[in-house]
């Protein structure tokens, strides 16, 4: 909060540096407020003090509900004056006290009354206050006025109502909906932001309109758009419009190209960018269509404005990312931008050219880099390690100097964030440069020497002990790990107990060093630490004789959790003390795909020491109580899956269905979820007639019905069927919801007797092979592919015909199979040529299957693609390609 | 969305703060960042020399005018861009109510009638004028000279 502002300095008499509202207090403004009331309003006082609860307002000051409440009856008053500057101000003091919608009443009809005033200007006011106060009963009764105002000669009272309509959409979308006439004509105005603000409506009101939004870009691109503006969101519409238009064109000229070509020579400098983005982000775009757009942002890089600068090296940096080599031609003007006063045009600047440069500049600019880092703050500092790591890893032979970069850059001072950015930094480049491994391995073991994050010294003495000991030397990592014990914190110190067993595990030379290490720490005073340490001892060691690990101790201490940590806590949590100990197995280890909402958060790229993404609390459980709930399914066994639910129903219609699958090794349940959304009925005995006629493997041995389905309260229905034991069998399902309706009395909300039996049609339903996969992934693909060896590697080549893009063929393998996609595989860079994907999952019998998939795409579109599963069982390798090729 | 138009005097105390669609928890963060960016950069600035700045996905457009600071806050279709719009309107409005680049002093001698302004160029988030002589009139209620 600021401080009521104050006399700067004292020496200094002026009256020039006294604040009007100096010593300002709410009280005593509040107290000053009742000249609102008085018989004879004075309308400068009035307005004095309107001022001065603005500023308190501004000045983040609140008002108690009583407090406002009072203010605002004052304020109300004041619309008896003809005072014309005074009415200004009450109308703005209204909006910024928002009354509460049982006060809004005191208002409104003076409101009403300014609306249709002659005075133009309180039209407007009187619009914008309603439209901010009002809820949607009041809006009904002044929507008349509110669409007369919108094609008003008067282009403020226009805009203020088109205003008010796009804020209304959001809490009254079908009241703003039926003002589409209206606006459409406003789109037509001669005032420039008349047509912006109309547009931006005319938009919002038809976005999931494609056909009308097409027409409205097809009328406005050759007709006259009057303001800058507006001519940037047309230019964003058309945008979308092309995106959308682009799986329907096969080939010829991009629609609406020209146009996009055309603005780039517009006066307007937003225009031109707004064009230039358009048109980099064209999907597919060719580098005949870039030329002019980067030309053009080319020239603002050396603009003497700080803001085009930024929007063209912002632009740029973006196309880097897909199209480096067409901003190559701006790398000099780039450089010169290294020494940019603004350091988030500098920051783009470099991450531009660490992605654009070659391989014989990577020195240089690693020197001016080095110069820079020393005076950017930590954010900037991140961006620019990821950008250094990408390079890396695009040019592997010059891991040497990027590594010594990054491990200066370690020891300099930095937060978390930066620190593990680094640290990610250097776990990636040893994993993918086998060279840059000893050497990597030094600079973490010199980085744990003095690091202040418990988090990141865990993670690197884990990442110690897994590729420490299949160095040449691992016993000059012993010290480093060593020390720890002696200098850390208890978490610290247990997480070097396990990396030193992990050692003593796998160099047999090391192992009698190791225990005595071990056997130090078993006065250690943390509890964790003990007994980790008599733990490995004893396993390690047996009965205290140095003899070779076997292969379930190497298991034990390297091996996956393999389950997901959220399912791990909830098997934990519901465990209840017995003399049955718990048993590890019976935590399912699904991954449940994410909410909707959740997916269309960008998605982050696993990061070097991460953990394997796991999914929100699983709903496995409650999945897995119901249905042993139900005693015609408690023979089943163990519940393999249940898959997402799947809509058996168009959206809105009288009965809204869905179902869930859920496998077993010898059965598959139909969880059908049913709605009643008819207030008048209700709904008894809901049963689903399953034809299985196309699903030849399967045969329905149990039915459960529903006895009642009121309105709005959903409930399930279930049909279970029973299949060849651990096959995956396949089919299609044509479903039939049958019922007894009952007509329900509105007044007493009672049903009446005489029921009515009937049916409802639903859509089919597939049983796939991707039914029988759990999407389980793994954290480091190639460890998991090398330890699986290649015994049950099947490997084949499929032609997957004419595709639309290489993504939409990679994406349709992967939900064909069902599995995890790994370590950020599933994203195809647009305009490549190949890709590689790694998936990973557990077949039904819970057999582990690993899938390496190579994608190229040729001319016309042709896919080719090679399959090579590795899996614990060569049924399954064989089963993957025959689903496969059957798909 | 233009999220937030902070006016600062030269200390780095809050003048005027209007913020739309930032959670009450998160204005503080965002004060404290302005005024730290301003007090960082804004120094030997020339008036009204637009400086920019990006923080995450959010852009801030940010200048000086006499003794006044002001930063603007935008994203999505308010970038860099339409912010130095919405800014210049603002920085147009100001010099025309104060008949120069204000002094802290004139500043707040004419503080309702910058709050009519703001009032007039950004309604809730949205950018409704942006001509400074149809500013100047609608303030006084009355009609824009075009029509």
């Amino acid at each position: 909060m600021a401080q009521p502002l104050i006399k700067k300095d004292d020496d200094r008499d002026d009256e020039a540096d006294y604040s009007p509202f100096l010593g300002i207090e709410k009280g005593a403004v509040l107290q000053e407020a009742r000249v609102f009331n008085d018989p004879q309003l004075d309308p400068r006082k009035c307005s004095q003090v309107i001022t001065k609860l603005l500023y308190l307002l501004n000045q983040g000051e609140t008002f108690t509900k009583v407090e406002a409440t009072e203010v605002f009856f004052a304020v109300t008053k004041l619309f008896q004056s003809r005072d014309i500057g005074l009415r200004r101000m009450v109308y703005l003091m209204i909006k910024e006290l928002s009354p509460s919608s049982d006060e809004v009443i005191i208002v409104t009809s003076s409101l009403m009354k300014d609306m249709n005033s002659k005075t133009d200007m309180y039209r407007a006011n009187a619009i914008r206050v309603l439209c901010r106060i009002t809820d949607g009963t009041l809006l009904t009764q002044i929507e008349r006025y509110l669409k007369q105002a919108i094609v008003d000669k008067n282009p403020v009272v226009a805009s203020a109502a088109l205003v008010s309509g796009i804020h209304l959409l959001q809490t009254n979308p079908e009241i703003v909906k039926r003002w589409s006439n209206e606006v459409q004509e406003a789109v037509q105005s001669r005032a420039a932001l008349v047509q912006f603000h109309a547009l931006a409506l005319l938009h919002q009101i038809r976005q999931n309109d494609r056909l009308a939004v097409s027409k409205l870009v097809t009328s406005l691109t050759r007709g006259t758009v009057r303001s800058p503006l507006a001519q940037c969101l047309l230019i964003r519409y058309t945008s979308q419009v092309i995106r959308e238009s682009a799986a329907n064109t096969q080939s010829g000229d991009r629609p609406f190209y020209d146009f996009l070509e055309g603005c780039l020579r517009h006066k307007a400098e937003m225009v031109i960018f707004e064009a230039a983005r358009a048109i980099t982000e064209l999907s597919g775009v060719t580098s005949r269509e870039l030329t002019p757009a980067i030309t053009v942002l080319q020239l603002f890089l050396s603009s003497s404005k700080h803001v085009l600068r930024f929007a063209a090296v912002r632009t740029l940096n973006k196309v880097a990312m897909t199209h480096p080599m067409a901003v190559t031609n701006c790398n000099i003007d780039m450089e010169s931008l290294i020494s940019d006063q603004n350091r988030s045009i500098a920051t783009l600047a470099i991450t531009t050219l660490l992605k654009t440069g070659n391989e014989s500049s990577v020195d240089r600019l690693m020197k001016q880099i080095t110069n820079f880092m020393s005076d950017i703050a930590d954010e900037f500092k991140i961006v620019v390690v990821e950008a250094i790591r990408s390079l890396c890893l695009k040019f592997p032979l010059k891991y040497r100097s990027l590594m010594n970069f990054l491990s200066n850059i370690l020891r300099e001072e930095g937060g978390f964030e930066y620190k593990k950015a680094i640290v990610d930094s250097i776990v990636i480049l040893i994993r993918d440069i086998p060279e840059a491994k000893e050497s990597g391995l030094l600079h973490l073991c010199e980085f744990i020497e003095d690091c202040e994050f418990t988090y990141l010294s865990t993670q690197i003495l884990h990442f110690l002990g897994i590729e420490g000991p299949k160095t040449s030397d691992p016993c000059k990592y012993i010290r480093y790990i060593y020390n720890r014990v002696h200098l850390e914190n208890a978490t610290v110190r247990a997480a070097a107990v396990s990396t030193l067993a992990k050692f003593g595990a796998l160099v047999d030379a090391l192992k009698p060093r190791i225990f005595v290490l071990l056997r130090r720490c078993l006065f250690d005073g943390d509890d964790e630490v003990r007994d980790r340490a008599t733990l490995y001892l004893k396993t390690l060691a047996g009965d205290g004789q140095v003899v070779e690990t076997d292969k379930d101790m190497q298991a034990f201490l390297f091996g996956p959790l393999d389950i997901p940590l959220v399912n791990l806590e909830t098997s934990l949590k519901n465990y209840e003390p017995s003399e049955e100990p718990f048993d590890i197995h019976s935590v399912p280890k699904e991954v449940k795909s994410q909410p909707l909402a959740e997916k269309k958060a960008p998605g982050k790229k696993p990061t070097g020491l991460g953990a394997p993404p796991i999914g929100p609390p699983s709903t496995v459980d409650a999945y897995e109580r119901l249905l042993s709930s139900i005693p015609e399914f408690s023979n089943f066994g163990k519940l393999f899956k249940s898959s997402a639910p799947v809509e058996l129903t168009e959206a809105e219609t009288e009965y809204a269905v869905n179902v869930v699958k859920h496998i077993f090794d010898g059965h598959v349940v139909f969880q059908y979820n049913c709605t009643n959304t008819m207030p008048d009925q209700l709904l008894e005995n809901v049963t689903v007639i399953v034809d299985a006629s196309d699903a030849e493997e399967f045969s329905e041995v149990a039915s459960k019905p529903l006895r009642s389905l009121p309105y709005d309260s959903p409930g399930e229905t279930f049909v279970a069927f029973e299949k060849p034991e651990g096959v995956p069998a396949v089919g299609k399902f044509s479903n039939i919801l049958k019922f007894i309706v009952n007509e329900v009395d509105p007044t007493t909300g009672e049903a009446e007797d005489d029921g009515v039996e009937d049916e409802y049609q639903l859509e089919d339903l597939e049983v796939v092979a991707a039914d029988y996969m759990m999407k389980v992934g793994v954290s480091n693909f190639r460890n998991a592919w090398e330890s699986m060896g290649p015994d049950f590697e099947r490997v084949d080549e499929y032609g997957l015909g004419p595709r639309e893009s290489l993504a939409e063929a990679v994406s349709a393998v992967i939900s064909l199979l069902g599995m995890q996609p790994c370590e950020g595989t599933e994203v195809v860079p647009s305009n490549s040529r190949s890709h590689s994907c790694l998936l990973s999952g557990v077949f039904i019998g819970n057999v582990r299957v690993l899938v390496s998939l190579q994608f190229g795409i040729d001319g016309p579109k042709e896919v080719a693609m090679k399959l090579a599963v590795r899996s614990e069982d060569e049924s399954v390798s064989d089963a993957i390609h025959e689903i496969v090729a059957s798909g | 969305m233009i999220l937030a138009v902070l006016f600062a005097n030269v200390e780095g105390n809050i003048l005027i703060e209007r913020f739309s669609g930032v959670p009450a928890e998160e204005r503080l963060h965002w004060r404290s960042f302005l005024v730290k960016l301003g007090a960082d950069n804004l120094k030997g600035v020339k008036n009204e020399e637009l400086l920019v700045a990006s923080h995450k996905s959010v852009y801030i457009v940010y200048t000086v005018l006499g003794d006044v600071s002001i930063f603007v806050v935008g994203k999505d279709e308010y970038d860099e861009l339409a912010l130095a719009e919405v800014i210049f309107a603002i920085t147009s409005a100001v010099k025309d109510v104060c008949g120069k680049p204000p002094t802290e002093r004139l500043f707040l001698d004419k503080y309702g009638k910058i709050c009519l302004c703001l009032d007039e160029i950004v309604w809730k988030g949205l950018l409704e004028n942006t001509d400074k002589d149809r500013i100047r009139r609608v303030m006084r209620l009355k009609p824009p000279t075009e029509f």
